[in-house]
């Protein structure tokens, strides 16, 4: 069963004091299914930001549609947007956007504060999360006092703590140093294998040869798209290499 | 070519901060201005040929030292806002290539212009605006005579070296900053110090008690002499409190909220107390000092307004006829003498007079112990907080003055009092117990200042012989007190007549009274008048004076603040709506968030002004104003106003920040 479809998604941006229209997405449809670990490739420029943040119902589209657990979320309401986004999505970002004010702690609660929940409720709902994390002696440091692929790891906790239908993470890997990097990936992976849907934003080979699926964007379009199937890590390396050197030196359209 | 790189460059580093470093320059130039006038209205010479000019000055000249105190502390904590907001960018420039030095020199330039911009927009304001302060002192000081308009050079003299050297040292402040830091942290300066605070339990306390023990010295003191003394001790006592308390107790208090997981983990309480936790940590000091600015200026401009518009009232109380002869050591023949020139005066001056009052008395200034009246030991040595006055009258002249036919046997008095209950039936004086015949509900002869400053009771005796009996007693059980009685005469009456007449009389009554070579003095209620309103006067436009500094100064705070934190909440803005907070929770929490942290210093200044409430009206008593309703107005009426210019100032400012946010 498809937990995302995403059908003909447009989005121009209307510069405000005139000049020339620019167009994000052109025609973007796909869908991911449950359980599937999805990345999205593309050059700067390409749409990959725009794209999610219209995924995160933090923008709106011009024209088309996101279905998430077939609930349209373009129509949603100012007012619902945010429960929802709090209640079915899970977000990891580049620069970890935890809050300075609190300890890792409470930033892994507040999505749960946030919707009402009560304090022993949220600790029991931690502590596994934690656990497989590898954080549960940082939680009472605050970001500042720890590194970024710990502070990396408290927003993947964050993220999972709500048990959300798909985790959007946006350049997760892009602050971190190798090591870092490849323990979030396994990371990535090891939740993925528990089932939780992934949908991951990078231009990053490496972060994109760890997923099952790799959707290449171009131009505001899906240009192409890659199955791992039994892939190892480094040959779904290499494929993903070839098809970037193919889109930088201009390839037919073939997706 | 080269030469002028960093001139040029200096200059458009002030352009682009424009934001910060306007305001700056403003509240640069309106301090040197405020100096600038102060310093000229304390040398103009034609003030002192007016009666009381002399007085008016002084409390200019005084005026003009706490600008210049004023001044120093409040443009170096400005920049050193500027430079923490601008460390990022002496970052940037460091790593662009330019050393030190080179930053240092763009820093002198950029000190130069904005020296000497803000000097010369400021000393220009206030040859301008001198002579609306002029008039505005011959309109409050009631100065009849054309005031010579002048910006003596000597002014501007005194103006530039001070503020010559502010700039410098906060140029130094600056080089300093920028020579400790190195280009990383100079990169991040304005991210570091959002460590989350500690709690500092010591200073908390230290807060705690300080404030508490002002708040006790001002609500309960009860002698006008005291609170004077006592009125530093209590505001210093106030101010380390509210420092402490602002820094140190808000992130106590919150901290505490913290600690409780039921209470802390709800929405609205899980942002809001981590928000004002980084808040108070950032703002404390800012917070703590507009608390404070706010309160002395609405301390200055209520109790120096009500001061003003009593002025009648004292000059009533400290002269209780329009004019008046005290004849010391005085008997029956220096009566009739002070009369007989009394009354020539009238006649040749074809005035009426009316409200006669004539009396003799003895005044003893006693202890009080239980009950008990001694002399004090040592005349010279008199603690307020014990003595109490006795002010002895004749039987006859009461009798006279109040219009009945009392009868008093030996050892029997009529008791009036003005402070606490003393004696039910009987009061001892020095080891007489004289009989209370009634405690009068009232009394003939008006009371001034002392008698409301000290326990005053008026003794009505039986006779001469009564009151030098009981002084002879009193010397007696304090031999060296050198206690005795001195009868003196008050003889005064009001007139029908023009105010310079007054004077005119008074001046005669004078000399005549001078050359009969009876020792006493003359009152004229029309000469204190003068002076009194050109004290009074002085008062009142300092007052206003420091109250527009002390504004323009929480002003600028108010500003800044809004700008640092508007910066600092746009990311965390930004992260909670990432993390599923809606656009209008965000706002809301924020502006709740804001407004509390704004209006609190507000709030607390409203707090010592009802505590200080008591002291100043003690103080205010030291000058002869006792119209407590018209003081409760003036703080009233001032506090509202405040009120509705901070909301005023809060609503402008807001805007900058929001602009900021979104």
């Amino acid at each position: 069963m498809a937990v995302l479809e995403v059908h003909n998604l447009k989005k121009i941006f209307i510069p405000r004091f005139g000049g020339n229209q620019v167009q994000a997405l052109k025609d973007v449809s796909f869908s991911v299914e449950e359980g599937e670990y999805v990345a999205i490739m593309g050059e700067s420029g390409a749409g990959k930001t725009t794209l999610l943040n219209i995924l995160a119902a933090l923008d709106k589209p011009t024209s088309g549609e996101v279905l998430l657990e077939g609930k349209n979320i373009v129509n949603l309401k100012e007012k619902e947007i945010s429960a929802f986004r709090r209640n079915h999505l899970g977000f990891v970002f580049q620069d970890f956007n935890l809050l300075d004010t609190f300890s890792l702690k409470d930033n892994i609660f507040l999505p749960l504060v946030l919707s009402g929940k009560g304090y022993a409720e949220m600790n029991s709902r931690m502590q596994p999360i934690a656990k497989k994390l590898g954080i549960t002696e940082l939680l009472e440091k605050y970001p500042y006092e720890v590194s970024g692929g710990q502070k990396q790891r408290a927003a993947v906790a964050r993220a999972l703590i709500t048990n959300p239908q798909l985790v959007l993470a946006d350049e997760p890997t892009g602050a971190l140093d190798s090591k870092a990097t490849d323990g979030l990936l396994r990371l990535f992976n090891e939740i993925n294998e528990d089932g939780q849907t992934i949908l991951m934003v990078t231009h990053s080979v490496k972060a994109a040869s760890h997923a099952k699926r790799v959707l290449f964007i171009k131009d505001g379009e899906v240009f192409h798209q890659i199955y791992r199937a039994n892939a190892s890590e480094e040959e779904m390396y290499q494929k993903i290499s070839d098809t970037l050197t193919v889109i930088a030196t201009g390839g037919e359209h073939n997706a | 070519m080269r030469r002028f790189f960093y001139a040029k460059l200096a200059w458009s580093n002030i352009r682009k901060n424009a934001r910060m470093y306007i305001p700056y320059m403003l509240t640069f130039a309106g301090t040197v201005m405020m100096y600038e006038i102060m310093q000229a209205l304390s040398m103009n010479k034609s003030m002192l040929t007016v009666s009381g000019g002399a007085s008016a000055q002084m409390v200019m000249n005084l005026g003009s030292w706490v600008i210049a105190i004023f001044a120093v502390v409040f443009l170096f904590y400005t920049n050193s806002f500027l430079i923490k907001r601008r460390k990022k960018e002496f970052g940037l420039f460091n790593i662009l290539g330019m050393e030190k030095r080179h930053l240092a020199k763009m820093v002198l330039w950029e000190s130069i212009y904005s020296y000497v911009g803000s000097m010369a927009a400021g000393l220009l304001g206030g040859i301008l605006l001198s002579r609306l302060a002029y008039l505005a002192v011959e309109r409050i000081l009631q100065i009849n005579i054309f005031m010579k308009y002048e910006m003596p050079p000597k002014a501007i003299w005194a103006t530039i070296p001070l503020f010559g050297i502010i700039a410098l040292i906060n140029l130094a402040n600056t080089l300093f900053q920028i020579r400790l830091s190195k280009p990383v942290e100079l990169l991040k300066g304005s991210e570091v110090g959002e460590k989350e605070p500690k709690t500092k339990w010591i200073l908390t306390l230290i807060g705690v008690i300080c404030l508490g023990i002002g708040y006790y010295l001002a609500a309960t003191v009860e002698n006008p002499v005291t609170a004077l003394m006592l009125f530093f001790v209590a505001v210093i006592l106030v101010i380390v409190g509210t420092y402490a308390l602002f820094t140190a107790g808000s992130i106590a208090i919150l901290k505490m909220m913290r600690r409780s997981k039921k209470f802390y983990y709800k929405p609205n309480h899980f942002i809001s107390v981590s928000g004002m936790m980084y808040r108070m940590k950032q703002n404390a000091a800012g917070l703590a000092s507009i608390c404070v600015l706010s309160t002395g200026v609405l301390i200055l401009i209520s109790s120096t307004i009500c001061l003003y518009l009593g002025t009648e009232d004292t000059i009533r109380i400290q002269n209780p006829r329009n004019i008046a002869v005290s004849v010391q050591d005085a008997d029956e023949n220096s009566r009739d003498a002070v009369q007989k020139m009394v009354h020539s005066m009238l006649e040749k001056h074809a005035v009426e007079a009316k409200e006669e009052l004539s009396y003799f008395s003895d005044t003893y200034v006693l202890k009080q112990e239980e009950g008990r009246l001694t002399a004090f030991p040592n005349q010279s040595q008199v603690n307020y907080d014990q003595a109490s006055v006795i002010q002895c009258i004749m039987l006859k002249d009461y009798n006279r003055l109040a219009g009945t036919e009392e009868q008093l046997e030996p050892g029997q008095v009529l008791l009036y009092g003005t402070g606490d209950e003393i004696g039910e039936d009987s009061i001892q004086i020095a080891d007489t117990v004289y009989r209370i015949k009634e405690h009068l509900k009232s009394f003939p002869i008006p009371q001034g200042m002392e008698e409301a400053i000290t326990n005053t009771y008026y003794l009505v005796m039986p006779n001469q012989e009564a009151v030098e009996q009981m002084a002879a007693q009193l010397l007696q059980s304090e031999p060296d007190s050198g206690i005795q009685s001195e009868w003196v005469y008050y003889y005064g009456v009001d007139l029908t007549a023009e105010s310079d007449v007054q004077i005119e009389m008074t001046k005669e009554l004078r000399a005549a009274f001078d050359a009969s070579g009876i020792e006493g003095a003359v009152h004229g209620a029309a000469i204190s008048r003068s002076s009194t309103t050109s004290t009074f006067g002085g008062f009142l436009f300092l007052g206003i004076f420091l109250g527009i500094l002390f504004l323009m100064g929480t002003v600028l705070i108010i500003y800044y603040k809004q700008i640092s934190e508007g910066y600092d909440d746009r990311e965390r803005y930004q992260i909670m709506q990432k993390v599923g907070m809606s656009r209008r929770e965000v706002r809301k929490s924020i502006r709740s968030q804001v407004l509390t942290v704004f209006y609190m210093p507000l709030v607390m200044a409203g707090i010592h002004i009802l505590f200080a409430f008591n002291m100043i009206k003690k103080i205010l008593n030291m000058f002869g104003l006792f119209n407590i309703q018209l003081f409760i107005l003036c703080t009233a009426g001032t506090i509202v106003l405040f009120a509705i210019l901070y909301c005023l100032v809060y609503a402008v400012t807001a805007k900058a920040y929001y602009k900021i946010i979104s």
